[in-house]
């Protein structure tokens, strides 16, 4: 019987901790057979979360725990039959990294701020912990069943809390969630390659499955499954979400040097955007000089250092190129139909797999001249707190001019009415975006207005089904000229917003305003360049 | 495997297909076509002409004390007097049947509720715009069919719409022009409608009416039915319709339904239904009526 052998494990080098082997001979080490029991109480662990209240009230949603339950049992049920006459049990070590733990609380923070102004985020708690238990069991046992030893540590946590703040499915396909958690764990465990002497992942795991199912329902169309658009929009109810985001992004910037990465991909971003808004005259976002997602995906998503280059110039070039990255893919998704939201997600395993040609162009920028004096200072020990302050300036200069928490003038309908009549560019495109955001948001005047567009066929192609479609649901909120507009189908009936339509449409920068008077309502429209309620008020 | 789960499904409607898990569509149902969307089985697939005149509509309390304020002309005046043009009503409320074929032709996705009933059933838990659409669906298939009567082809081709009837054009084809109470005349009958906490909705035609002044069945009962008309304090004009645009949409339903007491399914009462609300015992009829 061979005996057990081991190679010095390398320390981790921001832990200090021990780094485990990767693979172990069989031999005859029999660690407790307790170990065995982990997955298994993992698995069954999924059944009690699936009888909490918010989960029994969707029967496909506790399906989809049992199957995901039922499916790590028979993994399990398999791998103990094909390995019961083996003498080498599965052995754990446990490993807690700063990255994995700090990250998630970071993470877990801005779940926290978000959900107190959007309650669904608080709703999905019991499915974070269900997909947290999924993880892990799913995690110990592709180790075990690649015969590796299982790092135990927090890991996980990131990767589960990282994809659920951009991305997942609703109760009738959550069984799909379960998936996409299954798919990231195996893109890093088996799309590898060879980099500095070492073999990794390539793909940052949640960004790898994001961006992965992020294709899918691209192609497939069926983004309404998922809270996609949802998650990217609601944001900004949390009030002063970019500074709450810039200052948990300062934690990880200091704790990772990741400031060149989110720091380069800001700039970058600030800077296109207004150079299209120089150009055009109205902003390349809707409603922000970065939308709050990018802003997020930008800190916490695309700053993974194991799949990001670890060079100072590397590091630049990466977040130069996530910047450009997402500002083309959300014209190129906008001009295929596909929600805008996405660019974010797929940029970044296009990032992932770009590493190794950014470390060789970086390596040869360094060699010499004028890149390599700026990599060396780059470089230099506390650099990383200098790029920190030098991000503390900028992101100040932005708020200072408004181009973060403050009010945006992409937010307003009249603006893009304008910006529409007067044919700059892509703007009746924004306007019927616009409207159509604030008509799933239940406001019938939104609804009246795309019906009309669709109706009229002057800033859009004509289509009078759509047109229909539209008005029917403004009558059914209520609004009478859309009524009207059913009733003779001209679509020569409209009427300014009714109060509940301001509360929606001068949401602005995602404030609740469903407790606001009406009289403070009514000088916010007239203030946000709403003729209709500044002819009331002189009236 | 993913692609394909994904392609498969239908978001928008989570439930499945509403008109698959509706009930099936009989091979035959008697007095209606099969062949013809299940419309009635008659020269005129179910529509009655009521001829052009005035009618005297609204309530007067000395001669109906059951009277509600709304049904008033005036303040000071009692009943007023409506000339109608000449239009054409549907005989029978609008039933399953024929809501399920229209469902299943256009496509329609409709509250899953209104295509369970019995096909013979007046359908129920239809919206406004639920039945306007079926109005708008109606008139394209008459207009492109060629076995439309020729009656209905030439008011068709003279511009005439298949709609919802005004309340001027319900009542007056519900009372006649004499201003009785009930269709049938000035005291209720259980014997002519159904009404008054029934179970439920009674198949269409289930009720005779002779004294009918147009033989039309359950224009008293059965369920209410949606008109076009927003509601608005009388006295009642047409060109009102337009007006304060601002005001929330709200619309006259006439009839009264058969969980309704004696008191409102008389021709006059009027009740308000939100155009977005589906309930099972509000339903509608349609009518082919000419351009204003």
């Amino acid at each position: 019987m061979p005996a057990a052998r081991r190679r010095a494990r390398p320390k981790d080098r921001r832990s200090g901790a021990a780094v485990p082997a990767r693979r172990r001979a069989p031999g005859p080490a029999a660690p407790s057979a307790g170990v065995l029991g982990i997955p298994l109480a993992l698995a069954l662990a999924l059944l009690p979360i699936s009888l909490v209240p918010r989960i029994q009230t969707h029967p496909v949603l506790a399906q989809s725990f049992w199957g995901a339950a039922a499916a790590l049992l028979a993994w399990q049920a398999v791998l103990f039959l094909l390995r019961r006459r083996e003498e080498a049990r599965p052995e754990i070590d446990t490993v807690l990294r700063p990255q994995h733990y700090v990250q998630a609380a970071v993470q877990l923070s801005v779940f926290a701020y978000w959900g107190w102004y959007w309650r669904p985020v608080y709703d999905h708690a019991w499915l974070l912990a269900g997909q947290l238990v999924f993880a892990y069991a799913f995690d110990l046992l592709l180790a075990w069943s690649r015969r590796e030893r299982y790092t135990l540590g927090f890991g996980p946590f990131p990767i589960i809390f990282s994809t659920n703040l951009f991305l997942w499915f609703r109760d009738d396909w959550f069984h799909l969630q379960f998936l996409m958690i299954a798919v990231g764990f195996l893109g890093k465990a088996f799309v590898r390659w060879e980099r500095d002497g070492r073999r990794v992942h390539i793909f940052n795991p949640s960004a790898f499955s994001l961006g992965l199912f992020s294709v899918v329902l691209i192609a497939t169309g069926t983004t309404p499954l998922t809270w996609g658009e949802d998650i990217a929009t609601t944001l900004t109810l949390a009030p002063r979400i970019y500074l709450f985001l810039f200052l948990a992004g300062l934690v990880v910037m200091y704790r990772f040097a990741i400031t060149l990465v989110a720091g380069s991909a800001a700039v970058v971003l600030f800077g296109l955007s207004a150079l299209y808004a120089a150009a055009t005259g109205v902003p390349y976002f809707i409603d922000s000089e970065i939308p709050t997602a990018v802003f997020l995906g930008l800190h916490l998503l695309v700053t993974d250092p194991s799949t990001s280059p670890r060079t100072p110039l590397g590091k630049t070039i990466f977040g130069v190129l996530y910047g450009v990255g997402v500002f083309v893919l959300y014209t190129l998704l906008g001009a295929f139909g596909a929600p805008t939201f996405y660019d974010k997600l797929l940029s970044v395993p296009l990032l992932n797999l770009s590493v190794r040609w950014i470390d060789r162009v970086a390596v040869t920028l360094e060699a010499g001249g004028p890149f390599g004096r700026v990599a060396e200072r780059l470089a230099r020990p506390n650099a990383n707190l200098a790029q920190m302050a030098m991000w503390i300036v900028f992101f100040a200069a932005m708020t200072l001019i408004g181009a973060t928490d403050g009010r945006h003038r992409g937010d307003t309908v009249p603006f893009w009415e304008q910006a529409c009549a007067e044919g700059r560019p892509q703007a009746c495109e924004r306007l019927l975006q616009i409207e159509a955001s604030y008509c799933a948001d239940a406001s019938a005047w939104a609804c009246n207005e795309l019906g009309r567009h669709y109706t009229d066929g002057a800033i859009v192609a004509a289509d009078a089904a759509l047109g229909l479609d539209y008005f029917s649901r403004a009558c059914e909120l209520r609004f009478r000229p859309a009524c009207l507009n059913l009733l003779e189908q001209g679509g020569a009936y409209r009427a300014p917003p009714k109060t509940l339509d301001l509360r929606l449409l001068l949401r602005e920068g995602g404030q609740n305003l469903m407790e606001m008077s009406e009289a403070e309502l009514r000088a916010r429209a007239c203030a946000h360049g709403w003729d209709f309620a500044c002819e009331e008020a002189r009236q | 495997m993913v692609l394909g789960a994904l392609a498969a499904c239908r978001p928008l409607d989570p439930e499945g297909s509403s008109a698959a898990r509706a009930t099936p569509l009989p091979d035959a149902l008697e007095g209606f076509r099969a062949d013809a969307w299940f419309l009635p089985d008659d020269d005129l697939l179910g529509f009655v002409e009521i001829a052009a005149g005035p009618f005297t509509m609204g309530s007067d309390p000395a001669v109906d004390p059951r009277a509600f304020e709304n049904e008033r002309w005036s303040a000071g005046g009692t009943q007023g007097t409506v000339d109608l043009p000449a239009f054409a009503i549907g005989r029978y409320e609008v039933t399953v049947a024929q809501f399920r074929a229209f469902a299943d032709v256009s496509g329609y996705t409709s509250a899953p509720e209104a295509l369970r009933g019995s096909p013979d059933h007046p359908v129920g838990s239809v919206s406004w715009p639920d039945a306007l659409a079926y109005c708008r669906w109606l008139e394209a298939t008459l207009r492109d069919w060629p076995g439309t009567p020729p009656r209905l082809r030439q008011w068709l081709n003279a511009g005439w719409r298949v709609t919802l009837p005004s309340e001027a054009e319900w009542e007056k084809a519900a009372r006649g022009a004499d201003g009785r109470v009930y269709p049938w005349g000035d005291v209720p009958r259980r014997d002519r409608a159904n009404f008054g906490g029934a179970a439920g909705a009674t198949p269409a035609g289930s009720f005779d009416c002779p004294e009918c002044p147009f033989g039309l069945s359950d224009m008293s009962g059965n369920v209410w039915e949606l008109t076009r008309s927003p509601y608005q304090p009388y006295p009642y004009d047409e060109n009102d319709d337009a007006r304060d645009l601002a005001a929330d949409a709200l619309f006259v339903m006439r009839g009264g339904s058969f969980t309704d007491p004696e008191g409102n399914v008389r021709a006059a009462v009027r009740g308000g239904a939100d155009p977005g609300v589906r309930r099972p015992f509000i339903g509608f009829r349609v009518v082919i009526s000419p351009p204003p």
